[in-house]
């Protein structure tokens, strides 16, 4: 477990040698122009934007940086061949997954608490205050959080075993699915044969639902997130990359690097 | 080294005047495009279900911005005093459909789409619409019920379900003691100027938007107006009754004891007596075009 706890720090160091962090300051950009421009074209809506905005820049800046660093966490050290060096010492490759893995979702831990402090900053400048409702803020940053992490998972499955344009577009493409995995399972059963009925249900199980993650609206309204879904999503999270990254690492230790 | 300072130098030259140039050019494109506009307001996705599709997780947002647009459209179109409203609807299906917990929507909404022009679309019916949907995505929030009684009040006049829309609203959380009198009020007297008032007083006090409180103040004023006139008018029947003829000016009543001074509207312009004998407001007063355009949409 140290040896994936060093792949993981130095997957964070070498994200932030690459400025990954400077979106940081896109956000505080976007996050000020917002508090300052909302109130003066829109009516009663202050605080519900710059939580909807926050939430979605969070969102949006961490959807990016998870496709595109995660899926170049693989072929990014196979083009360096660094790769060899670095399974010629006592590493197992599930292991380098792992710490490859572990050090992106550090990385994006970072970054969404840099911006959900900057979210809750600007908050008070509108409000000047906070009160016991927008914790939700930080459960919807929470959620997002845990869908990135699934994110990477399934950008480092597919890096392992295709090229990096066709991983991008087959993680995005699992993403939008997931979007509406729920519609899905509520296609009209009449028009549908039993067999196929049965076949989007048990796909819509299949598929990774990232509409569970998806609170905005709530925090938005400053409604409350009941403690049963944090945790049921929480374990959503962890078992469904356990199996992700479980299936990355077979495929990856068969994959010849030759 | 020497070409590169003569770039420099050409630069520092180009950069300043190119762009003075620019700035000129673009505003003599501004005015041609000006001279040339029209109307070009679309709603090209009018789905407010296939906008929520393709918003994807972000729909919450989206609404934001539709309601921005909402608030733009109309407030453009108020602006120019054009009666034309007829995007508010789709704007505000779309935004409604986004976001079912943006209240703010709703209550604005109903109030852009309900009040005659030029104040609004003049569709009460798309308000209690948009209110009546707001009240199934939030069932709790008692100010849907206030709006749906004040549209059915004013603007519907339909005494009954204003009525009932105050009584259902008094049953939910935090409701207002004032909304089961209003219901057994306006259940028994219908339209009074003491109810009318008690509402737009209560929309001018509790609007947090400039706009719709200055909206609240006019109908507040026209309402003081239209209370004093009755009263004025009342007087002259006295006046009438003493003198046998009708009096043709505010002063005629002062000096008969009828008056202590000579009466002066919110805005302080002294009512006159018009042609028919009947007291209004001064011809200098800036309530008299409010008037006139509200009775004009009527």
């Amino acid at each position: 477990m140290r040896r994936v706890g060093v792949v993981a720090l130095n997957t964070f160091r070498e994200a932030v040698r690459d400025r990954v962090l400077y979106n940081l300051l896109f956000f505080a950009l976007l996050m000020m122009a917002a508090a300052v421009a909302v109130g003066q074209i829109s009516i009663g809506i202050e605080q519900t934007v710059i939580v909807s905005l926050g939430l979605t820049a969070i969102s949006v800046i961490g959807l990016l940086i998870s496709v595109f660093i995660g899926v170049a966490l693989v072929s990014k050290e196979m083009d360096k061949r660094t790769l060899y060096a670095l399974l010629a010492k006592p590493v197992r490759r599930w292991e380098f997954l792992l710490g490859k893995f572990a050090g992106l979702v550090l990385t994006l831990a970072v970054n969404t608490a840099a911006m959900a402090v900057g979210l809750l900053l600007v908050m008070i400048y509108v409000k000047h205050s906070l009160e016991r409702s927008d914790a939700v803020v930080l459960v919807a940053v929470y959620f997002i959080l845990l869908k990135l992490a699934l994110i990477v998972a399934l950008a480092l499955l597919f890096s392992c075993f295709t090229t990096p344009l066709l991983a991008i577009l087959f993680t995005v493409g699992f993403y939008i699915v997931g979007l509406y995995v729920q519609e899905l399972r509520n296609l009209p059963v009449e028009v549908m044969s039993p067999a196929m009925s049965a076949f989007t249900k048990w796909l819509s199980y299949l598929l990774p639902n990232f509409e569970n993650f998806n609170v905005m609206a709530m925090a938005a309204h400053g409604r409350a997130v009941s403690g049963a879904l944090i945790l049921q999503n929480t374990l959503y999270t962890v078992v469904y990359c356990t199996i992700v990254l479980a299936a990355a690492a077979a495929v990856f230790s068969r994959r010849n690097l030759k | 080294m020497k070409s590169e300072k003569t770039i420099a130098w050409v630069l520092l030259l180009v950069l300043p005047f190119g762009f003075a140039g620019i700035w000129r050019l673009q505003h003599g494109i501004d005015a041609q495009r000006e001279s040339l506009s029209q109307e070009r307001d679309d709603v090209l996705l009018r789905s407010g279900k296939l906008v929520k599709v393709m918003s994807l997780e972000y729909a919450p947002l989206l609404a934001d911005i539709y309601w921005t647009r909402v608030v733009q459209y109309y407030g453009n179109k108020h602006v120019r005093g054009q009666a034309n409203l007829e995007l508010l609807w789709p704007l505000l299906d779309i935004t409604t459909t986004l976001d079912p917990n943006l209240l703010i929507s709703y209550r604005f909404g109903a109030m852009f789409l309900s009040q005659a022009a030029p104040a609004g679309a003049g569709r009460p019916d798309l308000a209690v619409q948009l209110i009546q949907r707001g009240i199934q995505a939030n069932p709790d929030y008692w100010r849907l019920y206030e709006d749906l009684g004040f549209v059915y009040y004013f603007d519907l006049k339909d005494y009954q379900k204003a009525s009932d829309a105050f009584l259902e609203g008094s049953k939910k959380p935090n409701a207002q003691l004032w909304m089961r009198v209003m219901a057994a009020k306006v259940a028994a007297e219908g339209e009074s100027f003491a109810t009318s008032m008690f509402l737009w007083k209560d929309i001018y006090d509790s609007t947090p938007d400039p706009s719709v409180k200055k909206n609240a103040l006019q109908h507040l004023q026209l309402l003081k107006v239209k209370g004093d006139c009755k009263q004025l008018d009342e007087l002259a029947d006295e006046y009438a009754k003493r003198y046998g003829k009708r009096p043709a000016r505010m002063s005629e009543m002062v000096q008969a004891g009828l008056l202590r001074g000579i009466p002066g509207d919110p805005l302080g312009f002294a009512y006159i007596f018009g042609e028919d004998g009947k007291a209004e407001l001064n011809l200098d007063s800036p309530l008299l075009e409010q008037q006139l355009l509200l009775d004009r949409y009527k």
